[in-house]
């Protein structure tokens, strides 16, 4: 036994009290006059002797309240073992489930449930059992024990998700699993055993820790389904590619449907793989949610739906603020700014000195070609507008160099002014392509920068990118609600020829995203994807899902949050800033149910079996026998609820003589 | 009526005393001629006799005789058995006197049978306070030394004292021809205690307070007072004086009328 919060024992001190009042107690309080003492003898022993018997049970009872109380606040702990020893158990036998969306399929997951239920009736009755299921990751459905009762009622609670499974990240989830089970391990797989979900390696199949695969595949038979593959735009219109998996002839439907509305049914006759081409639909404002339906009795329905979102913003316009509007820089930005797709964004050049200061307020965000130039006036207003929620993108041109302090950011020259020689370059050293602003760009090692600005890293500056002598090439700096992006090099071709690699254009447009809000939540996800929601002031965020319901509590909408986008369809998120549409789709390799071939199965058991028994028993190792903690608190309040009720009618009992009397 | 001292009977006396009724078989020789020739009817002239005695109330006002009752404490007991004996004393024309005391005497009034002084007494009886401790021998000194005739001593009073010390202070008194009464007072409640559990006690003089059990006060206590009250007795006898115990719970009158009749057998 051991005690969970020992110092609550410093209170059986207090067991003191109740002793010294019963020794205080000597003599009866009750006092009454007598005419003379001279014929009484004191009682003192036989007083004391009574008491010692008539008070001993009831110091009895105080004390064991005090003590029952102390010990139930320190928490004793009864340790004792699981009940199944190692060397008791024949070994475990685990009972997994494929629940990926090809289970779906007509009649197949009530054939995988009545194939469990064989396996756990198979199972030796002194072998340990835990029944398990697999889509995008491993879930428990029950406990380990030897209750095979409770396995079966557990397969009653598993259902077919919208996910996909991969067999080689289920191998690796059931090895981790198995590291704390009895040994041996034995793993019973009933699944449809689709062949596009064999790993890559065919190693990842085989675990150490399982010496034994027993494979029960069901949904055998020739499958045949269709899926739309992909949905595409084009100039002048939408091309709607249709997958088969079979080969028979099926006449199917396929049905456009925008903003919940069908706009265009089609009838066909397909054999095989085919385009379609639908005229361009009209577009709403905003986020448009368009789906493909196919109708048709194929044998897995659940990719019968594709769904799409179809962005229609105006242009945002983009300000870029420059003195040579002639100049490569205005070209370099203009450029990389309109090929962003879906014709996002407009450059408006605005000359400095020859617009007003104050259209800036029009904008969300603005480019500035070269910061070094900027006059003290239209610095102030760049800084009331990053101030203001505005943000900017900032290219230090070469006038940079003549600077003490450059405009603006207020960056100083560092003291180490590093000139290189002509004929040397540097790369870029360091990415951080965890940022949302980086993590679509690449190729930044193919940059070469022939003079840096080497400026002092200011408190709050996020430094994105350093080249290799560790010298700031990016900074991101918050300026009250907005934030300046700032690049330590100008677009000239002279210190660097940043403008001229592919990275540029992407950077640009990543940049344009990221400025504009536009970047922060993508809106193509298969299901299994993870969407974050950032927290922005107070809150982050809500979500929607396909059926309606909120997915955050009013308490998770406060913080930062990873929700998995698990149900196909559209999710809807509601942000402090904005709401978007998101189209989640089933992972495409689930549409294909061609199954594993019998061949590969036998491979797989027999690399599975074929393992060094020394080696698959040491894997699987027995685990060690942590003790069950039983806590006893409980047992202990109720004994001093007793012991109350006893030592309150006892002590009653004992007022009640006194009373009488002075009554 | 009987009276309380030994010699009840009328004698011959210069000092007058009252005119009785003639009956037959009266001495003819006290007829009082005088009183016949002016009402025609015979009455015969009762003198004061060398016999008529007088009687001293000696009440103890310690505080342990205010303990007791209800209804009554044993002091106030003991205020009416005084003053019925005062009142049944002066009836017979003995000269009544008392003294209240407890340490020392608190009050004191001589023997008188003049008209007035009874009034005189049990006014001295109903002022009597119950008040500190016992003590016989100062005061029956100073009542020894006080009184000269013989008479009749009735002391009242619980005599919780050392019987040795009691007997030092009556036999004087006995010696002069006092005739003594003890009449010890005593509360049911001394006699037969009971009590249901322990309890403290607290003597009404000392202050001192002794824890006793109830087993103590229903077995060994009782007895003890018994044999104390034997005690008393024998050396009341031992000096020719007489014990009579009075108990609270009795009425008065029981009492009186018990002690009357031993009075008259002893004659």
């Amino acid at each position: 036994m051991a005690l969970l919060a020992p110092l609550f024992l410093l209170g059986a001190l207090a067991i003191g009290l109740p002793f010294w009042l019963h020794r205080l107690k000597t003599q009866s309080s009750v006092r009454q006059p007598f005419s003379s003492a001279m014929l009484l003898e004191s009682s003192e022993q036989q007083v004391h002797l009574q008491k010692k018997l008539k008070y001993f049970v009831l110091l009895a009872l105080r004390v064991a309240l005090l003590v029952l109380l102390v010990l139930a606040f320190a928490k004793p702990v009864f340790y004792h073992s699981p009940g199944v020893l190692a060397g008791e158990v024949s070994g475990t036998h685990l009972i997994l489930v494929d629940t990926s969306v090809s289970m779906s399929r007509a009649g197949v997951f009530s054939q995988a449930i009545g194939a469990a239920r064989r396996a756990i009736d198979a199972v030796p009755n002194d072998a340990l059992l835990q029944v398990l299921s697999a889509d995008g990751s491993l879930h428990l459905a029950s406990d380990l024990s030897g209750e095979k009762q409770a396995h079966r009622a557990a397969l009653s609670t598993l259902s077919v998700s919208a996910l996909h499974l991969d067999l080689g990240d289920m191998m690796k989830s059931v090895d981790r699993l198995a590291e704390s089970l009895p040994a041996p391990v034995t793993l019973h797989v009933i699944s449809d055993f689709q062949a596009s979900a064999m790993p890559v390696r065919f190693s990842d199949l085989v675990s150490s820790r399982i010496p034994e695969l027993i494979p029960y595949v069901v949904g055998t038979g020739t499958p045949f389904n269709w899926s739309v593959e992909y949905v595409r735009e084009t100039a002048t219109g939408l091309d709607v590619a249709l997958s088969g998996y079979g080969d028979r002839e099926r006449v199917a439907d396929v049905e456009l449907v925008l903003n919940g509305a069908v706009i265009e049914s089609r009838g066909l006759s397909v054999t095989g793989p085919q385009v379609i081409q639908f005229a361009k639909p009209e577009y709403a404002e905003g986020d448009n949610q368009l789906a493909i339906r196919i109708i048709t009795d194929d044998d897995l329905q659940a990719d019968n739906e594709r769904f799409h979102i179809i962005e229609k913003t105006p242009p945002i316009e983009v300000p870029l603020i420059t003195y040579a509007s002639e100049g490569l820089p205005v070209t370099y930005l203009s450029a990389a700014l309109e090929s962003a797709s879906g014709d996002a964004f407009v450059v408006q050049t605005l000359v400095a000195g020859q617009f007003d200061l104050r259209v800036l307020s029009r904008y969300t965000w603005a480019v500035v070609d070269d910061i070094s130039s900027v006059d003290a006036e239209l610095s102030a207003a760049l800084i009331d507008f990053l101030q203001g929620g505005g943000s900017v993108l900032a290219f230090a041109g070469q006038r940079a160099f003549e600077l003490e302090t450059l405009p603006v950011s207020g960056h100083r020259h560092s003291p180490t002014n590093v000139d290189i020689d002509g004929n040397q370059f540097l790369s870029v050293g360091q990415v951080d392509s965890g940022h949302p602003l980086l993590s679509q760009t690449e190729g930044w090692h193919n940059v070469n920068v022939s003079r840096s600005m080497p400026v002092e890293v200011l408190d709050g500056d996020k430094v994105l990118i350093r080249l290799e002598n560790n010298e700031p090439f990016l900074i991101e700096r918050r300026f009250g609600e907005g934030r300046l992006l700032l690049v330590l090099g100008g677009l000239n071709n002279r210190w660097n020829d940043f403008p001229v690699h592919p990275v540029f254009v992407s950077f640009i447009i990543e940049t344009a995203r990221y400025l504009s809000g536009t970047h922060d939540i993508s809106k193509m996800h298969t299901a299994g994807d993870t969407l974050s929601l950032a927290q922005v002031g107070s809150v982050s965020g809500q979500v929607v899902d396909p059926d309606g319901n909120r997915v955050l509590s009013l308490a998770d909408t406060t913080r930062e949050q990873q929700i998995k986008l698990n149900k196909p369809g559209f999710y809807t998120v509601y942000t402090t800033e904005k709401e978007v549409s998101i189209a989640v789709n089933i992972d495409a390799l689930e549409s294909d149910l061609q199954t594993i071939s019998q061949e590969v199965l036998d491979r797989w058991q027999d690399a599975t079996a074929g393992q060094d028994p020394a080696v698959a028993v040491a894997g699987s190792r027995v685990p060690d026998q942590e003790p069950v903690p039983t806590e006893l608190w409980h047992w202990l309040l109720l004994l001093l609820a007793l012991v109350i009720i006893g030592e309150s009618v006892l002590g009653n009992t004992y007022l009640n003589p006194r009373r009488a009397e002075q009554g | 009526m009987i009276g309380l001292h030994r010699s009840p009977a009328f004698g011959f006396s210069q000092e007058f005393a009252e005119y009785r009724a003639y009956n037959e078989g009266d001495d003819p020789r006290f007829i009082d001629w005088n009183v016949f020739a002016r009402t025609e009817r015979m009455y015969i002239k009762r003198f004061l006799g060398d016999t008529n005695s007088h009687l001293m109330i000696l009440l103890d006002t310690s505080a342990s005789m205010g303990f007791g009752g209800p209804p009554v404490s044993k002091l106030r007991y003991g205020k009416f058995l005084a003053a019925s004996l005062a009142f049944l004393a002066a009836r017979q024309h003995d000269a009544v006197g008392c003294m209240i005391f407890d340490e020392e005497v608190r009050d004191y009034r001589p023997p008188s049978s003049r008209a007035g002084k009874l009034q005189g007494v049990l006014h001295c009886i109903d002022g009597a306070e119950a008040t500190t401790g016992t003590k016989f021998d100062k005061p029956f000194q100073k009542f020894s030394e006080q009184i000269s005739r013989r008479g009749l001593v009735a002391v009242i009073s619980d005599f919780y004292c050392d019987t040795e010390t009691l007997l030092a202070s009556v036999s004087p008194l006995a010696w002069q021809g006092q005739d003594v009464v003890l009449f010890q007072v005593l509360d049911q409640q001394e006699l037969d205690p009971e009590f249901d559990s322990n309890v403290l006690l607290e003597d009404l003089e000392t202050g001192e307070a002794i824890e006793v059990a109830p087993q103590f006060m229903r077995e060994a206590y009782p007895q003890r007072i018994r044999d104390h009250i034997d005690a008393l007795q024998k050396a009341a006898m031992s000096i020719g004086a007489d014990h009579v115990l009075v108990n609270t719970s009795d009425s008065l009158d029981q009492a009186l009328r018990n002690y009357l009749l031993f009075r008259q057998r002893r004659k």
